[in-house]
């Protein structure tokens, strides 16, 4: 049992669930005390000790069942037991003029008799499921042991079984009946392969330990990330989001003595018969206000999918953050992440401002931008600029961002392209370099967060 | 006050909850029952108003222990949780205790010598006399068992929640001027939280973790029956049947357990006897309180397709 855990640990790690070592000794202390023998019990131990995220709780729920489901035969029925011998005979009889692996099968029906080991080692062998670390194949490979065992023949043999039975002259009731449960017998069959398919993979899952992907994810440009690694990389958002929360929690906190409020300190201070007990501070004003701009044509989407989702996640340490995103018009977009996941919000903009073709318009947008909430952008606000600047050779209109630019605290570009593209076709960004404050190509994961990290430290 | 109670099994401890009319479902008693086996601290996480709070309450009161309550807010910190210096208190002892501090050091010769003698004195004005016990230290010092609910940890800041972390690991507390203060007895703590923001992994990892959703209808009506039972059953029904709805409703801030029980009430309190529009329509806003989701949750329910809009039918809607 104790290997089982430790199998089933590796297994919601191979699926992106963190779970550290103490939290797979709470188990077992926990399992300890509870014990095994309520399967609902059980199941509540391991959840409330290995999973501490809501989100996480479906991959559990659907691991679950492939570790700690027992290894019991499906439950079948055995029609042949209430036989009598003459219809026995009928059937030895009408089962003769099939095949012999189809007789076989027909039989096993028959009788009611599960896969055994040695037949299900066969067929993991044929398809090679030691290699499959995905739970996605569970179906497809299912489906594939289901013709390997020629189940549609089966089904067949199965129809013309019955008709001749009733051509023999055996009670059609008695027919139906078998029918109805060979057809059981074989659905049964279809859930101990399904399940055994999940089982081995889900086997396969924790014995494949792939720690230095993510490392690698966090290094890989945002435009080769594939729609799965792109899911992954939202999930670490939130983890790096937390690492940078407690990293300006600090900073603020550091820096909470700024000058000596006499006021206040007086004040405070005349129980105590004005003998200054208590210093009171003026707090400095560090949190951040940010108004970011985001470019959500489609090769940009990723960078700003992952940048709004770091920006609200950590919006605990930013006093404001006014989100707006463009393709050829300007969108104010920060009401959709009231009340929901950065992620879903994102996916409901997207859904909003349908992708075209050549149709960004980076120009267009500022003056939209310009009219309609220049109030947002005050000398406390810093603005990001996301995107790639590239223009389709329209008006950059850099007057109206320098306006803009000049009305912030500091104008901060990030731009995914590698430097040596900039300028070149309808790139704007050396027109627009000068007029930033500061300018990062973040093409990664990494870059970004370290980008969010120095301008959000001011250093 | 009646001892201390430890529970031997889920269930009983689940028959406990319920007499103190907290209706737990199978996996929150188990929860609740590792927490006190293995003495990890539980994190309760869930919409706002599932019962959080409550099944601390009904846990303290089920296992007859105090309840220390520490309410987590944005700019909390050591000092409003964990203990403070009496300041007031020890100017003021030393003023009246003027005289007798200068009989004491009248005798002495050298200032060093004076010094010397003040200093033997310190402990009197930093003892246990003049600490103000927040609520963790008054947890972790209590005579009797106590359990310790830290509310909506979620709304502290980043820093509290690493300073909490040595707390709950090892459940003492150095104080510089007294030593370290061990806890007699290990409360049980219940950490609960609305998710609104991300918790560190540091502290999820030392906790078990509870996740509260909204009831079932079946649940909710047993609640409804337990806390409002002059409320007709069939008109309970209804209610909780439409609060279900308005939650698959997509609003601001769905309807808790707290409303419906208050909705129940006023329910009682107006004598209703059935949901008709203008009963709705008086009594929806103790449910939803936000202007847009009353205006949208209206929109829904009093649909033109309904046939008799004055009388209103329950089972249009409810398939």
């Amino acid at each position: 049992m104790d290997q089982r855990i430790v199998q089933f640990v590796a297994a919601l790690r191979a699926n992106g669930v963190r779970i550290s070592l103490a939290e797979t000794a709470d188990a077992f202390h926990g399992v300890e005390s509870l014990g095994i023998s309520d399967r609902d019990m059980f199941r509540y131990t391991l959840r409330a000790t290995l999973v501490k995220e809501n989100k996480d709780q479906p991959i559990f729920e659907k691991l679950f069942p492939l570790f700690f489901q027992g290894d019991e035969p499906p439950r079948m029925t055995n029609p042949e037991q209430d036989l009598t011998p003459e219809e026995a005979d009928k059937i030895a009889e009408a089962l003769k003029q099939f095949t012999d692996d189809i007789r076989k099968m027909l039989e096993k029906l028959m009788q009611g008799r599960p896969l055994n080991q040695n037949e299900l080692a066969q067929l993991d062998q044929m398809m090679n499921i030691n290699e499959v670390t995905d739970l996605r194949y569970q179906n497809y490979l299912t489906r594939q042991m289901e013709q390997a065992l020629k189940f549609r023949q089966v089904q067949q043999a199965l129809e013309e079984l019955m008709a001749m039975l009733r051509q023999m002259g055996m009670d059609k009731q008695r027919v139906e009946q078998l029918q109805k449960m060979m057809e059981a017998n074989q659905q049964a069959l279809k859930d101990q392969l399904s399940r055994h398919v999940g089982q081995k993979i889900a086997e396969n899952m924790s014995e494949h330990q792939h720690a230095d992907r993510m490392d690698d994810l966090y290094n890989r440009p945002f435009a080769s990330l594939s729609d799965d690694e792109m899911h992954q990389l939202r999930r670490e958002v939130t983890r790096i989001a937390a690492v940078l929360r407690t990293r300006l929690a600090l900073r603020l906190k550091r820096a909470k003595t700024g000058r000596l409020d006499v006021k206040s300190t007086l004040r405070n201070n005349q129980k105590y018969g004005s003998v200054p007990l208590e210093l009171h501070h003026r707090d400095q004003k560090l949190k951040p206000k940010i108004v970011v701009i985001c470019d959500i044509s489609t090769s940009m989407r990723q960078i700003s999918e992952l940048m709004l989702s770091l920006l609200f996640a950590i919006q605990d340490q930013i006093s404001k953050t006014q989100a707006f995103a463009f393709i050829d018009h300007i969108k104010y977009i920060s009401p959709y992440f009231e009340g929901q996941q950065p992620q879903d919000a994102v996916r409901a903009i997207l859904q909003q401002m349908p992708s075209g073709y050549y149709n960004t318009d980076l120009g267009a947008s500022l003056v939209d931008f310009d009219e309609r909430y220049l109030d947002m952008v005050d000398s406390h606000t810093t603005l990001i600029m996301v995107g790639d600047a590239r223009n389709n050779y329209n008006d950059p209109r850099l007057e109206t961002f320098r306006l803009i630019a000049r009305r912030s605290r500091s104008a901060i570009w990030l731009n995914p392209e590698a430097i040596p593209l900039w300028g070149t076709g309808d790139s704007d960004m050396p027109k627009y370099a000068p007029l930033c404050n500061r300018i990062f190509q973040v093409s990664n994961l990494s870059q970004l967060s370290e980008a969010v990290d120095r301008l959000l430290l001011g250093r | 006050m009646a001892v201390d109670r430890t529970f031997r099994s889920a269930e009983e401890l689940k028959e406990g909850l319920s007499e103190q009319q907290y209706i737990a479902n199978d996996e929150i008693s188990t929860i609740l029952y590792l927490a006190q086996q293995i003495g990890k601290p539980l994190l309760a996480e869930g919409p706002a108003g599932v019962g959080k709070t409550e099944l601390a309450k009904a846990l303290a009161a089920a296992t007859c222990r105090d309840l220390i309550r520490l309410q987590c807010y944005e700019g909390l910190d050591e000092t409003k949780a964990l203990y403070e210096w009496e300041y007031a208190k020890q100017l003021l002892y030393t003023q009246l205790l003027r005289d007798k501090l200068q009989e004491t050091l009248s005798s002495s010769e050298t200032l060093k010598d004076a010094a010397d003698r003040l200093a033997n004195e310190e402990d009197v004005f930093f003892s246990m006399r003049f600490l103000l016990q927040r609520p963790l230290l008054k947890a972790i010092l209590s005579e009797t068992p106590t359990v310790l609910l830290i509310d909506e940890i979620d709304r502290a800041d980043a820093e509290f929640e690493a300073f909490l972390l040595e707390v709950l690991s090892d459940f003492q507390v150095s104080v510089p001027e007294l030593g370290t203060l061990s806890a007699v007895h290990r409360p049980l703590v219940i950490l609960t939280s609305n998710n609104t923001r991300e918790l560190s992994e540091a502290l999820k990892r030392r906790c078990l973790y509870l996740f509260i959703d909204y009831p079932t209808i079946d649940q909710e009506l047993n609640v409804v029956r337990l806390k409002v039972p002059d409320l007709s059953p069939k008109l309970a029904r209804q209610a909780v049947e439409l609060v279900h709805k308005l939650r698959s409703f997509d609003l601001r801030k769905s309807p808790s357990i707290s409303e419906t029980l208050d909705w129940a009430k006023a329910l009682v309190t107006l004598n209703a006897h059935n949901l008709d529009q203008s009963t709705l329509e008086t009594t929806l806003s103790v449910l939803l309180k936000h202007e847009a989701d009353l205006q949208k949750a209206k929109r829904m329910l009093f649909s033109p397709t309904n046939k008799r809009p004055g009388d209103y039918d329950m089972r249009s809607w409810q398939n």
